[in-house]
């Protein structure tokens, strides 16, 4: 059934083939080594959202420090017995402040809450955007549920950059700054004092206990994975450990890891208090030393010095400041689960498209196939794909036409590429050899001009979180409730939709709700909506089990065939032959 | 929400060393808390009243002492915290680990054992957060904030009041706050569960979406969920914030009060500068913990979640078979391979069997009709049934792990639930590989490998191209779907091969194989059933129904 029609010599490597991505923009290449930055700086929020919860934050901070300083200088003054007009201000001055403190950081919380929930849907969208050309093939290894999941979540972490990294960091130094300047201005030396202490614990404080908890991550970390990976596996696997007497020996076992993992965690237990220590103790010199400078200054009151007050407010603002100050190591912790957050991003979204996959080219007209015509002839002559990132091609050689009406068994055993082909044909990958549409070499054509002709039920067809109506609609969005629910009728769902409350009940997260079977009886029905002239069938029976399989296969061949439209069917199991005009056995 | 669990504290030790020690170091630092005070208001109130550095040389070397000895404990709180969350992490692993040996794989599954496998693995390190920043803050709030009271009614009755009279209020306006929070929260409950999913949503069905033509549009799908998500968000955030609103605020709007109230009673007299600063002092170190319990509400939340779900296995006392655990005991010594063992017991029957299987939310009705067949030595019987007839679980009360009605006989002798089954070798449909060779997993259980029998097991099913010696990733990775299937046979005919196993139970062996190996797996399980052995496919596979001796259907209550 193979003739060959070569467009393209065999063989030839498709980065040099028009249409593929050796000729797209240089600047996608170019980027690809600052991603991670790119997508930090996506995720910070601009200037205009950010600074007012920012200012709220400092002016938290600031009242918080000017509430013990001016209580302080209040009550070492009216000591003094002054009369009492002259501690009118000090009293609306602690009134005010111990007011402003929480006063603006419920405002600073939710203003900074909202930039960044902002930023988020920015995030969203550009990191989508990088989506869309590559999936699903580029997301290869994250398009497996978990690192899905994963990949969603880190996105969503990045949040952190704004509310946790950036303000806490920027509102304790400018704090910092601010009360330095105003010890200063009072006395010198205790300015200097605090200047000092403040960035000996910083630097002890993050530095060096970043240096204790870094080494101590590098030896718990495989011993944790370790661990981790015993555990799953005794848990999943407990029904074949306990047949076969293997249990006890794998509970002993993983003992073992646990008491490993255990005695090093004590081991390293020494180490994990260190920041918070070293805070307190600069915190407790840097009131000391202030007390040493200040004690002679005092002194010297009559000469000039420092009075009273003054005294009282610069020994008592360090630990105010240190209490602030605080937050600097948690901002800092954050920071760095926040880069490895963007550092995964970059990795699992590269601004670069892998040459494997091909890049829309701009629709130059003419060539779009309106749907409904007669099926086209669909010819692939020694047809080849490979992975992103893999060393050899996933399939090669096959060779076939899938005419108007026929219906093509594809069979082969599973590893012999037979997803990758059906990939390749809907352009989610690119190829080599050749493969017509009507003559017309699909790589001339744009990929989604190439989908709007062949269409592809998957091996697991995305349900989304909606009702059965929005499930169906989008693949043709003009569709009626009585057309849904006919196709629904042609897919054999017709009973389930009505004991289910028709189209507008919901099929669960990710399809809970759904059947193996169900799932590939909506995704039928989907692609009878779309009326694609050809369709391809990716192993509809993967997670069916194999009575509804036979059936389901005998339904989608019969209903797909009904408008005269071409069908691959793949399927690693046996297909009667009554129902396919043809047979092709990819080799493994 | 407990802060703290009791069954904690009954189920790991460590927990209550933990409290403990860090009791006694809590009070420790508080003891600290009012010694820096008292030592710094005195040196302060001493130098305004004139007295020079050479006087005050022994409250600020003291004071200095006192530094040192709060960072200590500062820093070994953190240490009994961190030696705290990972003895209990220890302990509370191996209990529920001990736990599912004991109830076995079927109740297992009426969990949902990958969230089983994530608590136990890194599930449990949320408890690190809660043993690190919120079980001290927990224990300095029942043991610091009363002593420091104690301390300012003791030094200065009026400060000491507005502390007690303010302090109530914060956990009052708590529980208010967090009940209008949980009915805003309630009324956009599913709102927010579905944006929070929406762009994971989004993005898994992009393939779908592009197959369709319809990802041009989804950026702005994105965007709009997104705000959409975050316009409902900050409706529950804008009530919530309200709680650490009133915290704040109580904390200092006190102090406020309090250093008012002493710098009036200062300016007539009545009260010494020392004491007025002494108090000041302490009067945010009394809503310091009260304030941290309530910032540290995450860690907390996290920490005791995790403890609860490992509660409820701990506690979950549901019927369930007795153990089958000893099996490894209880088989016979290793005599070597026994290929032709005389058919003492002949028969496999089962009579009038029932299963009754709890589901996920109780339990179901019996999954298996009544079940009445003998199988007979010698021979290949293949089960067939439509999907849910109850064949899965049919094959799970012959290995014990379910509780039946009715009657299982091997040869002249019943079969229990939960006892032994040193003569049943089994592959079930998930292939189950663990990591290692090949031969690893096909002696699975044994303490020594026999090549000869490992190469002669992967032959018999179907797999003799496959290395032995060749290493598997976790789960069997490296291997496609039908080579693990065909590995797990494998290591069910070694078993039986080795130990003489009168039964060998096979649940749809061939299901992910080509028909050229299925081919080879026939002729292997028809030698096996020659050498003597009661041979039991579960399988819809013509191959091997036409290969059968007998084929038994299995028509249990439908429920696809």
């Amino acid at each position: 059934m193979s003739e060959s029609i070569a467009h393209a010599p065999a063989g030839t490597p498709a980065a040099t083939l028009p249409g593929t991505p050796a000729g797209t923009p240089q600047a996608q290449t170019r980027h690809a080594g600052d991603t991670t930055g790119a997508i930090l700086r996506l995720a910070q929020p601009q200037a205009r959202w950010f600074l007012p919860g920012l200012a709220a934050g400092v002016a938290s901070m600031l009242s918080a420090v000017a509430l013990l300083a001016t209580s302080a200088w209040l009550i070492t003054r009216a000591a003094e017995q002054p009369p009492i007009l002259y501690l009118s201000m000090a009293v609306v001055g602690v009134r005010a402040f111990a007011l402003g403190r929480s006063a603006f950081r419920y405002l600073d919380r939710l203003s900074s809450h909202d930039a960044a929930f902002r930023q988020l849907s920015l995030l969203r969208v550009g990191v989508f955007s990088r989506i869309v050309p590559l999936a699903p093939a580029g997301l290869a290894d994250t398009g497996k549920g978990e690192l899905l999941t994963r990949l969603v979540r880190d996105v969503d972490a990045l949040q952190d950059l704004p509310l946790r990294v950036v303000q806490p960091l920027a509102t304790a130094g400018i704090l910092a700054a601010v009360s330095i300047v105003g010890v200063w201005s009072v006395l010198p030396a205790a300015g200097l004092t605090l200047l000092v202490s403040l960035v000996v614990a910083g630097v002890l404080g993050t530095v060096g206990s970043g240096l204790i908890a870094a080494r101590a991550e590098r030896e718990l970390a495989p011993m944790r994975g370790n661990l981790t990976g015993q555990v799953l596996e005794v848990v999943e696997n407990l029904d074949v450990l306990t047949a076969f007497g293997a249990l006890p020996g794998r509970l002993t076992a993983l003992q073992r890891a646990d008491d490993l993992l255990r005695q090093a965690t004590l081991r390293r237990s020494l180490g994990v208090g260190v920041q918070g220590a070293v805070l307190s103790l600069f915190a407790g010199a840097a009131t000391v030393v202030a007390l040493f400078i200040g004690i002679p200054a005092l002194a010297a009151h009559e000469a000039g010095g420092l009075a009273g007050p003054a005294f009282a407010v610069i020994v008592l603002v360090p630990m105010a400041v240190f209490e602030v100050f605080g937050m600097v190591p948690a901002a800092l912790g954050a920071w760095r689960e926040v880069r490895s957050s963007a550092e995964r991003v970059a990795t699992a979204v590269p601004a670069a498209i892998p040459v494997e996959i091909p890049v829309e080219i701009p629709v130059e007209g003419g060539t779009v196939r309106t749907r409904g015509e007669r099926a086209p002839v669909v010819e692939l002559s020694d047809l080849g794909a490979s992975w992103p990132g893999a060393t050899a091609p996933a399939v090669t050689g096959v060779s076939l036409r899938l005419g108007p009406g026929d219906r093509i068994h594809l069979a082969g055993p599973s590893g012999a590429g037979k997803t990758t082909l059906a990939q390749a044909l809907v352009r989610f990958l690119d190829y080599t050899g050749s493969y017509t549409i009507d003559g017309v070499e699909a790589r001339l054509l744009s990929p989604s001009e190439v989908r709007a002709v062949v269409g592809l039920c998957e091996q697991r067809p995305w349900l989304f979180d909606d009702s059965i109506r929005q499930n169906l609609l989008f693949a043709r969005d003009t569709a009626t409730d009585e057309e849904l629910l006919a196709v629904l009728g042609r897919v054999g769902l017709a009973g389930w939709a009505a004991e289910r409350g028709g189209l507008a009940a919901r099929v669960g997260e990710r399809g809970a709700l759904v059947s193996g079977g169900q799932a590939q009886r909506i995704a039928l029905a989907r692609a009878l909506l779309a009326d694609f002239p050809v369709l391809v069938v990716d192993e509809p029976t993967a997670n069916v089990d194999e009575e509804t399989g036979d059936r389901l296969v005998r339904d989608i061949l019969a209903t797909a065939a009904e408008d005269g439209r071409a069908v691959l069917l793949i399927s690693h199991t046996p297909v009667p032959d009554e129902l396919i005009t043809a047979r092709v056995t990819l080799a493994g | 929400m407990r802060p703290l669990d009791p069954r904690l504290l009954r189920y790991a030790s460590a927990a209550r060393w933990f409290l403990l020690v860090g009791a006694a170091l809590g009070l420790a630092q508080t003891l600290v808390v009012v010694a820096f005070a008292w030592l710094l208001s005195q040196a302060i109130s001493l130098a305004v009243d004139g007295h020079g550095p050479a006087e005050l040389a022994p409250t600020v070397g003291a004071l200095a002492v006192v530094v040192v000895v709060r960072a200590a404990l500062v820093w070994l709180l953190e240490v009994a915290a961190s030696r705290g969350a990972a003895s209990v992490k220890s302990q509370l692993r191996s209990r529920v680990l001990e736990r599912l040996a004991e109830r076995g794989p079927d109740w297992l599954a009426g969990t949902q054992s990958a969230g089983v496998a994530t608590l136990v693995g890194q599930g449990l390190d949320a408890l690190d957060n809660y043993f690190a920043r919120y079980l001290p803050q927990l224990l300095l709030a029942g043991i610091a904030t009363p002593i420091l009271v104690l301390v300012m009614l003791w030094q200065d009755l009026p400060s000491g009041i507005t502390v007690i009279v303010v302090l109530p209020f914060i956990p009052l306006f708590m529980v208010l706050i967090g009940q209008a929070t949980q009915a805003v929260q309630r009324a956009q409950w599913d709102a927010l569960q579905r944006l929070g999913v929406g762009f994971l949503d989004l993005v898994g069905g992009l393939a779908t979406l592009k197959i369709f033509g319809r990802e041009a549009r989804q950026a702005e799908r994105v965007r709009t969920i997104t705000e959409d998500y975050r316009g409902r968000t900050m409706k529950v955030l804008r009530v919530s914030f309200l709680s650490g609103f009133v915290l704040e605020l109580g904390a200092s709007l006190s102090v406020a009060l309090v250093a008012v109230s002493i710098g009036l009673r200062l300016v007539d007299g009545s009260l010494q500068l020392g004491v007025g600063l002494f108090v000041l002092l302490l009067a945010p170190e009394a809503f310091l913990p009260v304030r941290q319990v309530g910032a540290q509400f995450h860690a907390a939340a996290d920490g005791l979640a995790v403890a609860e779900d490992v509660f409820a296995i701990l506690d979950d006392e549901s019927a369930s078979p007795a153990r089958p655990a000893e099996t490894v005991a209880l088989i016979p010594a290793s005599t070597g391979p026994t290929d032709a063992v005389a058919p003492v017991l002949d028969a496999l029957r089962f009579d009038r069997v029932r299963v009754r299987r709890a589901g996920r939310d109780g339990p179901v009705g019996p999954v298996a009709s009544e079940f009445t067949a003998v199988f007979r030595a010698g021979r290949l019987a293949v089960i067939r049934g439509a999907s849910g007839a109850g064949k899965s679980t049919l094959v799970a009360a012959l290995q014990g792990f379910v509780p039946f009605d009715g009657e299982i006989s091997l040869g002249d002798a019943g079969v229990m639930p939960g006892t032994p089954r040193p003569w049943l070798a089994w592959a079930g449909q998930r292939p189950g590989l663990l990591a290692g060779t090949i031969a690893d997993n096909v002696s699975l259980g044994e303490a020594s490998v026999d090549p000869a029998l490992v190469h002669r097991a992967l032959r018999e099913a179907g797999a003799g191209e496959l290395d032995p010696a060749s290493r598997l990733g976790v789960n069997g990775d490296g291997l496609s779907g039908g080579q693990a299937q065909r590995v797990a046979v494998a290591r069910a005919i070694y078993r039986a091969r080795l130990h003489g196993c009168r039964v060998l139970v096979l649940d749809e062996p061939s299901s992910a194989l080509d028909p050229e190996a299925e081919k080879r797996l026939v002729t292997g399980l028809r030698r096996l059933a020659t050498d003597g052995l009661i041979v039991i496919v579960v399988s819809h596979r013509p191959l091997l129904r036409d290969a059968a001796d007998q084929v038994v259907e299995l028509n249990g209550p439908a429920r696809v």
